[in-house]
């Protein structure tokens, strides 16, 4: 562990980089059993919306293809259904390895992952977490819509706003004071040096 | 007589899923079940944080959580939200089983001066019914059988997808074909429908950030419902019961279908059945297509 990743120096196929996927991300160490049969891909329910199975994405690791596996919005539109880690005859962990795949690509700074609806989302889920220990389904929500711009945040509210107010009317919507823990800084002690743990061991 | 457990009732429980939280602890005591709820439980990070916080902090989060229930006694934890067990059991089994992991989880909960070591059980509370209170008793405790009402029975992907398994290795229910679900519903007295779609996903959090892709997902899940005249679809999992409910209005107008078919727990279903208020303990008037066909099949 702990080897940081290695500069491609403008190669298309860099060894180092799938070396670097099997010892660094979350399941990385399954990698090499695949045996690219597809059970994965054949499996997900929404890889029409991905440019590349997990399959694909798999064999691309091998062949040490990081800027074009490092760009794919494979990993921000996994639903985390978990059919290919069930299905998978060869055990790999593909939902995790997805998962830890997409925040690195987020974390080398890559537009088109920090991009996605998905790192939006995670952003603005995760502020939450962090503000009140807890999930505020409304301002988090508020957050996410912003991150488009104010113009956009808008547009998205007004047409989210017949499912809030049904979700409201079914007194299924918190209103008032977010939920708060009382360990909040108890929490970011523990969430901070996780973080500087994973930087430590993962390099990124 | 009755069993402790600490419960993670989840943030869902304090919004979007509140109808599934009180209608679980309004039958919980008639199943013998004890529901303690965990003390200052915070955000699992649900399949959402991995991208922004990464696998380990994402993992801190539950082992906060199992470091407070591990003071609290209990020996088993318990989460009715599918999300929360999924994250919460992963991190568990990754202390007791991944070499050089619960000495990472403990450094970072050494910040707050915490620990855990890996003792506890965590627990779906379906898999509690299942294996600890058992269908025998669930049936006794019918006093108003849901006669006639057909019901798809929709488990979702978390709540059998990774873990159907017990963390004692013992039996749950199948990935792919879990029949706990059919189960509930045939005990409350209703009939539950054949359904291909029982494991197929909504498009989880995909769904809350982009639903221009999933709503094909829910469409099919709504189509073998109607298909298959079911009154209801019901759901142990608080995405799912959200997704599949509330985005029925976008459904129709992307295919032209006229989807309007109420999504319930069976929590709901099963404190109808046994006698309790609809409402009150029920929570039917917290579902948003109006779901009152099961008040008016109860003890019919």
């Amino acid at each position: 562990m702990t080897a940081p990743l290695p500069e491609s120096n403008g190669k298309k196929y860099d060894l180092g980089f799938a070396r670097w996927v099997y010892e660094n991300v979350d399941g990385g160490d399954k990698l090499s059993m695949c045996m690219q049969c597809g059970a994965c891909s054949g499996s997900c329910p929404i890889g029409t919306e991905m440019d590349h199975g997990p399959r694909k994405l798999f064999m691309m690791i091998r062949a040490g293809m990081k800027e074009d596996v490092l760009k794919s919005n494979t990993m921000f539109n996994c639903t985390s259904c978990y059919n290919c880690v069930v299905r998978c005859p060869r055990k790999v962990p593909v939902t995790y390895i997805l998962q830890d795949l997409g925040r690195v690509a987020q974390r080398l700074g890559y537009a088109e992952a920090k991009e996605t609806d998905n790192a939006r989302f995670a952003k603005a889920f995760f502020w939450s977490t962090r503000k009140f220990g807890r999930t505020d389904e409304r301002l988090f929500s508020a957050k996410y819509y912003l991150s488009f711009g104010v113009g956009e945040a808008i547009k998205m509210a007004k047409a989210n706003m017949p499912v809030a107010r049904s979700l409201m009317k079914a007194k299924r919507m918190h209103l008032g004071m977010p939920h708060k823990i009382k360990g909040v800084k108890e929490l970011n002690a523990i969430l901070d040096k996780a973080e500087e743990i994973e930087k430590r061991e993962q390099g990124v | 007589m009755s069993k402790k457990y600490t419960y993670y009732p989840g943030c869902s429980s304090e919004g979007s899923g509140s109808h599934l939280d009180i209608s679980l602890r309004a039958i919980a005591p008639k199943l013998g079940v004890e529901l303690e709820d965990l003390n200052d439980w915070n955000c699992c990070g649900a399949s959402v944080t991995h991208v922004e916080a990464g696998a380990l902090p994402t993992a801190a989060l539950s082992a906060r959580n199992l470091a407070n229930a591990q003071k609290q006694g209990n020996a088993e934890v318990v989460t009715s939200c599918a999300a929360c067990y999924l994250k919460t059991h992963q991190t568990n089994e990754k202390v007791r089983d991944k070499p050089g992991f619960k000495d990472k989880i403990n450094e970072a909960l050494g910040a707050a001066g915490m620990s855990y070591d890996g003792e506890l059980h965590v627990r779906h509370a379906c898999e509690v019914i299942v294996n600890d209170v058992g269908l025998d008793k669930v049936r006794e405790q019918v006093t108003k059988p849901l006669t006639g009402l057909k019901v798809a029975p929709y488990v979702g992907c978390q709540t059998v997808r990774p873990f159907a398994g017990t963390d004692r290795g013992g039996e749950y229910d199948t990935y792919d074909d879990p029949e706990f679900l059919d189960d509930f519903i045939e005990a409350c007295g209703a009939e539950a429908v054949e359904y291909d779609a029982k494991t197929a996903c909504c498009g989880g959090a995909v769904s809350l950030m982009s639903p221009d892709k999933t709503l094909g997902l829910m469409k099919k899940i709504l189509d073998e419902a109607k298909e298959k005249q079911a009154d209801v679809i019901a759901t142990p999992c608080p995405l799912c019961q959200q997704n599949v409910e509330m985005y029925q209005a976008q459904v129709n107008e992307k295919f032209g279908t006229d989807h309007n078919i109420p999504v319930v727990f069976y929590s709901q279903l099963m404190a109808v059945a046994f006698g309790m208020d609809p409402d009150k303990d029920g929570c039917l008037d917290r579902n948003t297509i109006s779901a009152d066909v099961v008040k008016q099949k109860a003890g019919g």
